[in-house]
C-alpha cells in the first residue's frame, strides 16, 4: 500500500507541468541569467587603478619625496595591486589626455602638488586623498624638524612600522568569491520551491481540499500514512531536483562550491525538507483554490530569497545588521548561510548551527500540517 | 438494513441543511434521492460517510455506527461523487488502479478488478488517455469506474450525470442497474425526476433538509390527487373554453400558457374523450393532443407549493 501511493505520487509530481517548471525549469533559467550577469557585478565590486598623469616639470623631477611617494602607489603597467596607472607627460599632452577621458585627472607641481579634473568621481576623490594624506605626512615631518628634530628619526621609524590590524584568512584552500552568494540564494529558493510539492500532496489526501482527497478519505486507509508516503514521494522528487540543480551549477555552469560535497547534499536535504514542509503547512492552513496557494507559496518564497540578498546581495548584511531576528526566522536566508558558512569558515560550529535550525523549521512546520491532518471530519467541504 | 439514518441535525451556522433527516436504505435496492438544488442530498451523503461533522443523530452502515476509522465498514462503499476525483496527472487505467490499491493490496487481484472496471464502463479504446484528453462523459464514466472497481457492496453515486450528453447518460444509468443486478445496494442523488424514475425502487424527496415522501414511484403518485394530465395546442386563447372546460367532472385546474391548454383531473377520472368531445362539438381547431399520468414533479409540486427544478 505504502509503496503503490509512493510510486503514484511520484509519477503525478514528476508529470505536473506547472510544478515542474517551477521547482526545476525555473531555478536553472535563473541560474544560466545569473552566468551571464554576474560576471559583470563581479567586476564592479573589483578595484581597478586609476589611470592619471603628472606633469614632468623640473619640481616634479626635484621633489623625491613626491616621487617616491607617488611610485610606491603607481605602475606604469596595468596592475590591479596598485592605485595609480600614472603617465609622466607635458601639460598639453596631460590636458588632452583628461579631455579624451584617457585619464581621470592629473597633478602638477607647482608651488606643492595640485590636481587637476574634469569632474568629481569616486576615482577623483581617491586621487585627492592621496594627495591630502601626502600633505599631511610631509607637514607633519617639516613641524618635527623645526620644533624637534631629535625625534624625527622616531617619526620614521613609526611612518615605516605602522600596524595592520587586519588580517587575511583563508578559506578551505579556495579563492573567495563574492559571485557565489547569489547562487546561494537561488539554491535557498529552490529548496523553498519544494513547497508546492508539499501543498499539492496536502491536497491529495485532505477531503475539505479536493474531490480526490475526499475519494482517498474515503478508504480504508489511515489517512496520516497515506500522506506519510504522500510527502515522502514529494520530498524526494525535491531532492532530486535539488541535486540536478547543483549538478548543472558545478558542471554547465563551472560554479566553484568548494570541495566538501556532502555537506552541500545536507544542507540541500535539509533545505528541501523546510520547503515541502512548508508547503504541507501553507496547504494545510490555507481555504482555497490550489492557484491561491501557489500565489501564496510564491510570494513567501520571493520575498524570502531577495531578503536573504538574491537580487540584491546588500540587504542580506543590513538586515543581519539591523534586524538580526529576521535572519534567523528566514528560512531561504538560513539556507544560503548554511552554503555561506561551508565556503567561507574552516570550522562548521556556523554550518551546523544554520543545520539544526533548519531540522527545528521542519518540526515545527510538520507538527502545524499534522494538528490540522488529524481532523477526520469537518465541519463543512 | 444497509444505511439507517435516525433524527440527523446538521447546521450550518444559523442554517439548517439537515433537519432531523431518517432514512432507511435495504439490501438490493436503488434507492433515489430526489430533490431540487440545495436540499441537502449531498450533505446528508457526507454526514453518511462521516466526513462531515453532524450535531445530532444516529447513523449506521451494514447495521454498525459509521465512523472515520471504521476501514471495515468503508471496505465495502464505493462512491461516485459530484466533482470528478480523478488525478490528472494519471492515465485513465492509472488513475482506477490508484484508487483501486487503496482498498486492493494485492496486485494480481487488482489488476483483474481494474480490467472488469474498464470493461464495465467501456473505456478500453482510451486506458492510456490523460483525463484532460477526455469528453465530459467519457470522464464521468471514468469518475465511476474509480470508485466501484474493488466490487463494493453499496454504491453511492452523487449526482453522476450533471452536464453530461445524453448518450453518456445512458450509458452511466444502464450501468448502475447492471451493478444492482450483480448484487450491489446503490444510493443515487439527483435532481433530475426522470433519471430517479426509471431507475430507482425506492424514492425519497428531500427539501430543505427534510424527507417529505418516500416509496415506489407509483405511491409517491398515489398521494396526490392528480390523476390525469391533458395538454392541447391551440392557437386562439377563448375565455368560455377554460369555463367551460373546467366544468367538466372530475377537472381540478385549467391554464392556458404558450399556446397549451393544460387541464389536470382527478385520480380516477379519465376526461380525454370529454375534452375531445367538447373541442369538436365547439368547433375549436387543435394541434397536438396527449395524455400523461403525474410525475415526480407533480408530487413535489403538490407536496411544497413549488417546482422541483426551483
Amino acid at each position: 500500500m505504502f509503496l503503490h501511493i509512493f510510486l503514484n505520487r511520484l509519477k503525478c509530481l514528476i508529470r505536473d507541468k506547472q510544478v515542474m517548471f517551477w521547482t526545476l525549469m525555473f531555478p536553472i533559467l535563473l541560474a544560466t541569467m545569473f552566468k551571464m550577469a554576474i560576471p559583470d557585478v563581479v567586476n564592479l565590486e573589483k578595484f581597478e587603478p586609476i589611470d592619471i598623469a603628472v606633469i614632468n616639470n623640473v619640481e616634479y623631477q626635484n621633489n623625491i619625496a613626491f616621487n617616491s611617494a607617488l611610485s610606491s602607489v603607481s605602475s606604469k603597467e596595468s596592475s590591479s595591486d596598485l592605485m595609480f596607472n600614472t603617465k609622466i607627460v607635458n601639460e598639453e599632452e596631460a590636458k588632452e589626455l583628461l579631455k579624451n577621458n584617457k585619464i581621470s585627472g592629473y597633478i602638477i607641481l607647482n608651488d606643492g602638488p595640485k590636481i587637476v579634473v574634469k569632474e568629481s568621481g569616486f576615482k577623483q576623490t581617491i586621487l585627492k586623498q592621496f594627495i591630502n594624506e601626502y600633505l599631511q605626512v610631509t607637514s607633519q615631518y617639516h613641524n618635527i624638524l623645526e620644533s624637534n628634530p631629535a625625534s624625527i628619526q622616531n617619526f620614521i621609524s613609526e611612518l615605516g612600522s605602522s600596524e595592520s590590524y587586519i588580517k587575511e584568512v583563508s578559506s578551505n584552500n579556495d579563492a573567495p568569491n563574492s559571485s557565489v552568494s547569489y547562487y546561494y540564494a537561488l539554491i535557498a529558493m529552490t529548496c523553498l520551491y519544494g513547497a508546492m510539492h508539499g501543498m499539492k500532496e496536502v491536497l491529495s489526501v485532505q477531503a475539505n481540499q479536493s474531490p480526490q482527497g475526499a475519494r482517498v478519505s474515503l478508504a480504508p486507509t489511515n489517512k496520516l500514512k497515506v500522506f506519510a508516503s504522500s510527502i515522502l514521494a514529494a520530498t524526494v522528487i525535491q531532492i532530486l531536483i535539488i541535486l540536478i540543480l547543483l549538478t548543472y551549477l558545478r558542471f554547465a555552469l563551472n560554479l566553484d562550491f568548494g570541495n566538501q560535497i556532502g555537506y552541500i547534499i545536507l544542507t540541500a536535504v535539509c533545505g528541501s525538507l523546510v520547503g515541502v514542509s512548508f508547503g504541507a503547512m501553507v496547504g494545510s492552513i490555507i481555504k482555497g483554490k490550489e492557484g491561491l496557494k501557489i500565489s501564496i507559496i510564491v510570494s513567501f518564497t520571493m520575498l524570502f530569497s531577495f531578503l536573504s540578498g538574491m537580487m540584491w546581495l546588500d540587504i542580506k548584511y543590513i538586515i543581519a545588521n539591523k534586524v538580526p531576528i529576521l535572519s534567523y526566522i528566514n528560512p531561504a536566508n538560513v539556507i544560503s548561510d548554511a552554503f555561506y558558512a561551508l565556503y567561507y569558515y574552516d570550522t562548521y560550529t556556523r554550518f551546523f548551527t544554520n543545520i539544526g535550525v533548519l531540522c527545528v523549521f521542519s518540526i515545527i512546520f510538520y507538527l502545524i500540517t499534522f494538528f490540522i491532518m488529524r481532523r477526520q471530519k469537518y465541519a463543512s467541504i | 438494513m444497509v444505511v439507517k439514518v435516525e433524527k440527523l441535525v446538521k447546521r450550518y451556522n444559523d442554517l439548517i441543511a439537515l433537519d432531523h433527516f431518517n432514512l432507511e436504505v435495504k439490501e438490493g435496492e436503488v434507492f433515489g434521492l430526489l430533490g431540487p438544488n440545495g436540499s441537502g442530498k449531498t450533505t446528508a451523503i457526507n454526514c453518511i460517510l462521516s466526513l462531515l461533522k453532524y450535531d445530532k443523530g444516529n447513523i449506521e452502515v451494514f447495521d454498525k455506527p459509521m465512523a472515520p476509522d471504521a476501514y471495515d465498514i468503508k471496505r465495502d462503499i464505493g462512491i461516485i461523487m459530484q466533482n470528478v476525483a480523478v488525478f490528472d496527472e494519471l492515465t485513465v487505467y492509472e488513475n482506477i488502479d490508484y484508487f483501486c490499491g487503496l482498498y486492493v493490496t494485492d496486485k494480481e487481484k487488482r489488476k483483474k478488478l481494474v480490467k472488469e472496471a474498464i470493461d464495465f464502463v467501456a473505456l478500453n479504446d482510451f486506458k492510456k488517455f490523460y483525463p484532460k484528453k477526455l469528453s465530459g462523459g467519457l470522464l464521468r464514466r471514468l469518475n465511476i469506474a474509480c470508485g466501484i472497481a474493488h466490487k463494493p457492496k453499496l454504491i453511492i453515486l452523487d449526482e453522476p450525470t450533471v452536464a453530461v450528453d445524453p448518450q453518456s447518460r445512458n450509458n452511466i444509468l444502464e450501468g448502475i442497474q447492471k451493478l444492482n443486478a450483480e448484487g450491489a445496494t446503490i444510493i443515487y442523488t439527483s435532481h433530475y425526476m426522470e433519471e430517479v424514475e426509471q431507475i430507482c425502487s425506492r424514492i425519497a424527496i428531500m427539501d430543505k433538509g427534510k424527507i417529505i415522501a418516500t416509496g415506489t414511484k407509483d405511491e409517491l403518485k398515489s398521494m396526490i390527487e392528480i390523476g390525469e394530465k391533458i395538454s392541447v395546442e391551440l392557437f386562439t386563447k377563448v375565455e368560455h373554453i377554460l369555463s367551460d372546460i373546467q366544468k367538466i367532472k372530475g377537472v381540478t385546474s385549467v391554464n392556458y400558457e404558450n399556446d397549451l391548454l393544460v387541464i389536470k383531473s382527478k385520480r380516477g377520472y379519465n376526461n380525454l374523450t370529454n375534452i375531445l368531445d367538447y373541442l369538436k362539438e365547439n368547433k375549436i381547431s387543435y394541434g397536438r393532443i396527449y395524455s400523461e399520468l403525474p410525475t415526480l414533479n407533480d408530487v413535489f409540486l403538490e407536496i411544497t407549493g413549488k417546482q422541483l427544478r426551483d
